[in-house]
C-alpha cells in the first residue's frame, strides 16, 4: 500500500495558475501541497503579465476593453470570474514579487494601459504588467540593441531592423563574451550577469559603443539571483535606460516569476514537490479523496479535501488528443468542453486563423468547480474557451483563476464550518 | 530581354530533368535547366524516399521490376552519398493473402530482383517493432534515397561541366517556328524578369505537368494522369529497414526509414490537378491504421508531417489508354519524340517512370536527343560517380552526430533536431544565394525534425538577416513564410505529443515573438 500524506488542498501543476492558487490557499491558512511533474510554463513564457493584448486588434487599455471582450466571449474564462477579479490578482502578484527572494526586483504597470515591449524579432507585444527591467522598452526613444554572438536565441540586428520599420531609431551592436564554449543559453548567461565583475567588464566594453541618448536593449539575461541588482548596476555603468527583451526559452524572466511564486508559497507554509507526476485519483462518488503521484521510488497518496487542477492544456500534456481524435484530461478524467463537433475541422490550414481545437478545456461552473465533481477546481490553461497565446491573456487568466479557485475553496470551507 | 543560347534546354528540375542535364553535360552538350520552383519540389521531392529493389513490381509488372533491379545497382554505385543502405523486407502479415508470398518469390527469381527468404524470427530480431505475427519474410536490397541530395548532386555535376541551372524559372512560352521547336521563354518567379532560351533541342522533363508544357508547344494529347498519394513521416526510426507488406501493391503497405524519420505510404487517387496537395482526413486515419498493421504501436509515435505527391502516369491519347485506375497504369516511363509523334522537331517529352529509374530515363532521352542532332555520343552516367559520392560511402543515420561531435566546441548548433550547425546554414545561404528558408531546408533538413522549426526558424531568420544584402523585410518574409510552410504539413496530423509540440511552437511564435504583428 502506498504511503499517504494528508493536506487540506493538493494543487497539481507549478505554473503561474497552480502556484498562485496554492500560495493564496496557504496564505489563508490551508495546508497545501503542490505536485508538479516538472517546472511549468513559466520557463517558456516571456515573464510579462498579459491580460488582454489582442481582441483581435491591439488593445491599448485592458481595463476598458475587458467588459466588452467578456460580453463578446461568454465562454471565455474571464467571463467566469469577471473583469473585477483581475486587478486584485495582479496587485497580489506584484506584491509577492516585490517581497520575494530577488531583492528589489519588481513589476510595474497594471490594467490601465498596456506596455508595448519589443520581442526578439522587434515586434511590439502588449503586456499589462511588466518587470521593471523591461519597462524602458515601451518608449520611442532611440535604441541600441545589444547582441551576444554566443547566445543563439537572440538576434540583435533583426530586432533592431524591425524596430526601425516600426518607426523607432534603432541599431544593433554585438559584444563577444568569453563563456568557455561556443554557445550558451539565456539561463547560463544570466548566471554570469549575477557576477559583478562580469557585468563591469561587459558594461565597460558596451559603453564605448553607445551614443548619447540611446536606450540599451539587451536579451533578457540580466541576472537570475539578483536581477534588480544586475540591471541597476548595468544601467548605472552605462548611464542610461536599459531594458531586457525576452529570448527563446529557457526564459530568464519566466524563471524569476517561478522563483517569486515558489517563495510566496513557502513563506505561507506551503509545500512544493517537483518531479511528482500525478498518476490518478481516489474517489468517493463525486468527491476526489486523494491524488496518487509518482514520487521517488514509489507511489504516494496525497489525501486532500480540495484538489486544484492547474496542469495546463494541450501544451503541457495534461489534456491530450488521441490518434482517435478524442481529447482526455489525463489525471482525473474530467469532462471537457469546447470540442469541435464530429466532422467539423479540428485545426485549420490558416495558421493565424481560428483553430477550433484550441478552445478545449475542462468544463467548470462559475466557481471553477469541475463538472461532475464536488471538490476539484480548475485554474489556468486547463480552462476552456481561451486562446491565450493569441489573445495575450495567459498570465491574466492564470493569476485571476488561481485567485478565484482559492476564493471558492475558502467560501466552501467557511460554509462547511458554519454548518 | 536577356537571351541564352544552348544545345539542350531541359524544362523541369526534378530527378529526371536534373538527370537529363547531367547526362547531356557529361556527353559534352551545352545545357540549360529551368525549373519553376526550387529543384526537387515537384513529384521528386514529395515521395517517401524509396530506392526500389524491384520487389514491389515482381508480380505485377515484371519488366518494371527488372528495370528497378538493374537501376538500383547502378544508382547505388554512382550516388551513394544520397543513399542509406537500409535493406528491405517483404513480410506477410495476418492481413495479407498468404498465397502471395510464393508468387512473390517466383516473381523475384524471374525478374532478377535479389531476394532471400528469411525466418520471420530473424526479421523480428533485426526489426523488433515489426508485427510479431509475421508468417513469411523476404530480404531485398531496398534502400532509402535523399532526393534533394541526389538532385543537387546531378545539378552540381552538370554545372561543373558548364550547364546553367536556373531554379525559380518557369517556362511561360515554348518557341515554335513551323514544325520546329527552338527553345522557350522563362520567367524568373522571384523577380518577374523574363528570359529567352534558344535551344537546338528542348526536353520537357516536367513529369505530371508534361501535358501543360506540350500544350505550350502547341502539341495536343499528351496526357499525364496525376495519381495522388499521401505520406506521413513519423518522429522515430520505428524501423531501420524498409518494410513492405508482401501482397499486391496497395494503400499504406510500406514504411521507409529515411534520415531521422520513417515514412508510411501511400495511396493512389486520381486527381485532375497535379498541384492539388490537399490532405484528406480519412486518408490520414487510414494511413495511421495501415502503419499499425506493420508496426504495432505505430499510431502512438509522433506523426511529424503529412504531405501528398503526384505520380506522373502517362496515357497517350494517341495510343491506347487502358482506362483502368491509376495504380494499374504502367509505371514504365514514356519518351515521346515529337518528331515521330507529331512531326515537330527539336522537342522531346520524358514522363512517367519513377525515381529509381531516373537515370535510365535520362539516358534514353539524351540518346534520342543525340540521334536527332545527328551526333551520337555514348552515355556514361552508369559509371560516372556524382559529386559528393567519390568516396563510395553511403549515408549512415549516425553520420551527423559524428560530424557534430567534431565541431562541438567551434560551431553553434542551430537546429537541434537535425543537428545542423551555424556554419552549414551560412554556407548554404551564401551558395544558394537564397532568402527562402525552405530552400535551405531541402539541403540541410532544417526544421524537419520533431519541433518542426519551433526553435530553429527564428535562429535561421536571424542568421539570414546578418548576410550581406538581406534586409529586414526579407528576413521577416523568410521567417513567416517558413512558419506557414511548416504548418501546412502539420495541422492535419496534430494529435498526441505532436500537438503538444505544436502548442509550444505557437507559444514561441505568437506568444514570445509575436510574429503575426511584425511591422
Amino acid at each position: 500500500m502506498s504511503p499517504t500524506l494528508h493536506y487540506d488542498a493538493v494543487v497539481l501543476g507549478a505554473g503561474v495558475a497552480g502556484l498562485t492558487a496554492a500560495a493564496r490557499l496557504a496564505e489563508g491558512g490551508a495546508r497545501v501541497c503542490v505536485l508538479a511533474k516538472g517546472v511549468g510554463s513559466t520557463h517558456l513564457a516571456p515573464g510579462t503579465i498579459g491580460v488582454l493584448g489582442y481582441d483581435p486588434e491591439r488593445v491599448e487599455k485592458p481595463a476598458d476593453a475587458l467588459p466588452g471582450f467578456i460580453a463578446a466571449h461568454p465562454d471565455h474564462p474571464y467571463a467566469l470570474f469577471g473583469a473585477d477579479a483581475v486587478a486584485p490578482a495582479l496587485e497580489w502578484f506584484a506584491d509577492r514579487v516585490e517581497a520575494g527572494p530577488q531583492p528589489g526586483y519588481r513589476y510595474t504597470g497594471g490594467l490601465e494601459r498596456n506596455h508595448f515591449l519589443p520581442t526578439a524579432v522587434g515586434a511590439l507585444r502588449p503586456s499589462a504588467l511588466v518587470p521593471e527591467t523591461m519597462a524602458a522598452g515601451d518608449t520611442n526613444a532611440p535604441v541600441c540593441v545589444v547582441g551576444l554572438p554566443v547566445l543563439r536565441d537572440f538576434y540583435a540586428s533583426l530586432c533592431a531592423g524591425n524596430l526601425r520599420r516600426g518607426g523607432i531609431e534603432a541599431r544593433a551592436v554585438e559584444i563577444e563574451v568569453e563563456v568557455g564554449r561556443v554557445e550558451a543559453n539565456a539561463l547560463g548567461l544570466a548566471r554570469r550577469f549575477d557576477d559583478p565583475a562580469f557585468r563591469a567588464a561587459f558594461a565597460g566594453r558596451l559603453a564605448l559603443l553607445l551614443r548619447p541618448g540611446e536606450r540599451v536593449a539587451m536579451p533578457a539575461i540580466l541576472g537570475l539571483r539578483d536581477p534588480h541588482g544586475a540591471w541597476s548596476d548595468i544601467q548605472r555603468r552605462l548611464g542610461g535606460p536599459v531594458f531586457e527583451v525576452p529570448t527563446l526559452p529557457p526564459s530568464v524572466p519566466g524563471i524569476r516569476v517561478y522563483n517569486a511564486l515558489v517563495a510566496a508559497l513557502r513563506a505561507a507554509g506551503g509545500r512544493l514537490i517537483v518531479g511528482a507526476e500525478a498518476l490518478g485519483v481516489e474517489r468517493e462518488g463525486e468527491r476526489v479523496t486523494a491524488v496518487r503521484a509518482h514520487t521517488s521510488g514509489h507511489d504516494t497518496l496525497f489525501s486532500a479535501r480540495w484538489v486544484v487542477l492547474a496542469t495546463g492544456g494541450f501544451a503541457s500534456g495534461a489534456i491530450t488528443l488521441g490518434s482517435d481524435w478524442q481529447p482526455h484530461e489525463t489525471i482525473v478524467g474530467l469532462a471537457l468542453r469546447g470540442m469541435p463537433a464530429p466532422g467539423e475541422p479540428r485545426f485549420a490550414g490558416d495558421y493565424f486563423g481560428p483553430q477550433p481545437m484550441s478552445n478545449v478545456g475542462v468544463a467548470v461552473d462559475s466557481g471553477l468547480l469541475a463538472e461532475g465533481t464536488e471538490n476539484v477546481f480548475v485554474a489556468g490553461a486547463a480552462l476552456p474557451g481561451a486562446v491565450p497565446w493569441r489573445e495575450g491573456s495567459g498570465e491574466g487568466i492564470a493569476l485571476a483563476s488561481g485567485h478565484c479557485v482559492a476564493q471558492s475553496v475558502r467560501e466552501r470551507e467557511g460554509a462547511a464550518a458554519a454548518a | 530581354m536577356e537571351k541564352l543560347s544552348t544545345d539542350v534546354l531541359v524544362i523541369g528540375g526534378g530527378a529526371t530533368g536534373a538527370g537529363v542535364a547531367w547526362d547531356a553535360a557529361l556527353r559534352g552538350l551545352d545545357v540549360v535547366l529551368v525549373e519553376r520552383g526550387d529543384l526537387g519540389t515537384g513529384t521528386s521531392g514529395r515521395f517517401h524516399g524509396l530506392l526500389h529493389s524491384g520487389g514491389r513490381y515482381a508480380v505485377k509488372d515484371p519488366s518494371a521490376a527488372d528495370e528497378c533491379a538493374r537501376e538500383n545497382l547502378i544508382v547505388r554505385h554512382i550516388a551513394p552519398d544520397a543513399i542509406e543502405d537500409t535493406g528491405g523486407f517483404f513480410v506477410t502479415t495476418p492481413f495479407d493473402d498468404p498465397a502471395y508470398a510464393d508468387r512473390f518469390a517466383l516473381g523475384c527469381r524471374n525478374t532478377g530482383v535479389p531476394c532471400e527468404e528469411i525466418e520471420p524470427a530473424q526479421a523480428l530480431r533485426e526489426e523488433p517493432r515489426l508485427n510479431p505475427r509475421v508468417s513469411r519474410a523476404f530480404r531485398v536490397p531496398d534502400a532509402s534515397i535523399d532526393v534533394w541530395r541526389l538532385v543537387w548532386a546531378l545539378a552540381r555535376g552538370a554545372q561543373e561541366r558548364g550547364a546553367r541551372v536556373l531554379p525559380y524559372h518557369e517556362a511561360v512560352a515554348v518557341h515554335r517556328d513551323g514544325d520546329e521547336i527552338k527553345g522557350a521563354r522563362v520567367r524568373n518567379s522571384r523577380t518577374g524578369d523574363e528570359l529567352d532560351v534558344e535551344a537546338r533541342i528542348t526536353v520537357s522533363a516536367s513529369g505530371a505537368w508534361a501535358g501543360k508544357i506540350a500544350g505550350l508547344a502547341g502539341i495536343e494529347g499528351v496526357q499525364v494522369r496525376p495519381g495522388r498519394g499521401i505520406m506521413i513521416a513519423m518522429n522515430h526510426r520505428l524501423v531501420n529497414t524498409v518494410v513492405n507488406r508482401c501482397q499486391m501493391p496497395t494503400d499504406g503497405d510500406i514504411i521507409v526509414p529515411i534520415r531521422t524519420v520513417c515514412v508510411v505510404g501511400t495511396t493512389d487517387v486520381d486527381t485532375e490537378d497535379p498541384d492539388d496537395h490537399s490532405v484528406i482526413q480519412d486518408e490520414v486515419d487510414a494511413m495511421l491504421a495501415y502503419g499499425e498493421r506493420l508496426v504495432p504501436g505505430f499510431k502512438d509515435a509522433r506523426a511529424l508531417r503529412v504531405w501528398t505527391g503526384v505520380r506522373p502516369l502517362f496515357e497517350d491519347t494517341k495510343g491506347n489508354g487502358d482506362g483502368g485506375s491509376s495504380r494499374d497504369v504502367t509505371r514504365a516511363h514514356a519518351l515521346l519524340d515529337h518528331m515521330d509523334r507529331d512531326g515537330v522537331s527539336g522537342f522531346f517529352t520524358i514522363t512517367g517512370g519513377k525515381l529509381t529509374t531516373y537515370r535510365l530515363m535520362a539516358q534514353d532521352t539524351v540518346d534520342a536527343v543525340c540521334r536527332q542532332l545527328g551526333d551520337p555520343r555514348p552515355c556514361t552516367t552508369a559509371t560516372e560517380r556524382l559529386p559528393g559520392s567519390h568516396d563510395g560511402e553511403y549515408i549512415r543515420v549516425e553520420d551527423r552526430l559524428g560530424r557534430r561531435e567534431r565541431h562541438l566546441r567551434d560551431d553553434q548548433l542551430i537546429c537541434e533536431c537535425e543537428l545542423i550547425p551555424r556554419r552549414r546554414i551560412e554556407d548554404t545561404i551564401r551558395q544558394r544565394g537564397t532568402t527562402d528558408l525552405d530552400d535551405v531546408r531541402r539541403l540541410l533538413r532544417l526544421g524537419m525534425g520533431p519541433c518542426q522549426g519551433g526553435f530553429c526558424i527564428y535562429r535561421a531568420a536571424g542568421i539570414l538577416h546578418g548576410h550581406d544584402g538581406i534586409d529586414t523585410s526579407q528576413a521577416n518574409r523568410a521567417l513567416v513564410d517558413y512558419v506557414l510552410e511548416r504548418w501546412k504539413g502539420v495541422w492535419p496530423i496534430l494529435y498526441g505529443d505532436q500537438l503538444r509540440q505544436a502548442r509550444l511552437d505557437d507559444w514561441i511564435f505568437q506568444g514570445v515573438l509575436d510574429i503575426e504583428h511584425l511591422p
